[in-house]
């Protein structure tokens, strides 16, 4: 609710960089480099370290069986879910980037 | 998060547990030659394990379980009288490690039980973790 209300411009800066899309917002985004870009910036690292884990558990367990299973589906699942934690972050930020965008002035 | 933590490290536990049970059923007839020492039956002994041992977050965090330690078992060697064994003492007898056949079975039992559980707990957790991302959707 009131993440939109904050700053809307670090916000969209973040979505932006989240999406990979830096097409405008980048002066507003090193005007408004606040706490909660780099929030965001740290969340999708982190999904990333995680998929890179993931990744590195298969690779490990392809070469060599030995290591237990359970722990390659965990890391798997793992990253899955923060993948969907993130996938949610970034539906709910463009829902309130919308709103905010359709306001009347 | 950390729910799904500590089930993993029950899950790896129960893994090696039952790596160990295999260990002693593979050797239950591995007779040793006279004058040495054969193989002893292992026991796994496992115990909690807290987060702050390893130094996160605050004390009192809940960090799973850990194996302590893979230990020989005191139990007796057995001796059956085999004269013709090639590992036969000077009396005819051969010595068997002292593996408790049963024993190893009901913890083989309990152990795939326990790893069950834990993956049960693991998938409640993930249910939560899901639910709690559908909340405020679709409003």
């Amino acid at each position: 609710m009131s993440a939109p209300a904050i700053a809307p411009a670090s916000a969209v800066a973040g979505i932006e960089r989240l999406l990979g899309t830096s097409s405008t917002a980048a002066p507003a985004a090193s005007g408004g480099s606040g706490s909660f870009s780099s929030m965001l910036l740290d969340g999708v690292a982190s999904v990333d370290r995680k998929m890179a884990a993931a990744d590195a558990q298969v690779r490990a367990f392809a070469i060599d069986d030995s290591i237990p299973v359970h722990q390659v589906t965990f890391a798997l699942e793992q990253a899955k879910l923060s993948l969907e934690l993130m996938l949610q972050v970034r539906s709910r930020m463009v829902e309130g980037y919308q709103q905010i965008m359709g306001m009347q002035l | 998060m950390q729910a799904m933590e500590i089930s993993r490290t029950g899950l790896d536990v129960e893994w090696r547990r039952l790596e160990v049970i295999a260990q002693n059923l593979a050797n239950a007839n591995s007779s040793s030659r006279p004058g040495t020492e054969g193989y002893r039956a292992l026991q796994l002994v496992s115990g909690p394990r807290f987060a702050d041992h390893l130094g996160g977050g605050g004390s009192g965090r809940l960090g799973g379980v850990q194996v302590y330690g893979v230990e020989p078992s005191a139990a007796a060697p057995r001796r059956v009288h085999e004269p013709g064994n090639p590992n036969a003492d000077a009396d005819g007898y051969v010595t068997y490690p002292g593996v408790d056949h049963a024993g190893e079975m009901t913890l083989m039992v309990t152990t795939s039980r326990a790893y069950e559980a834990n993956v049960v707990a693991m998938n409640t957790a993930r249910q939560m973790y899901m639910k709690a991302l559908d909340l405020g959707r679709g409003s």
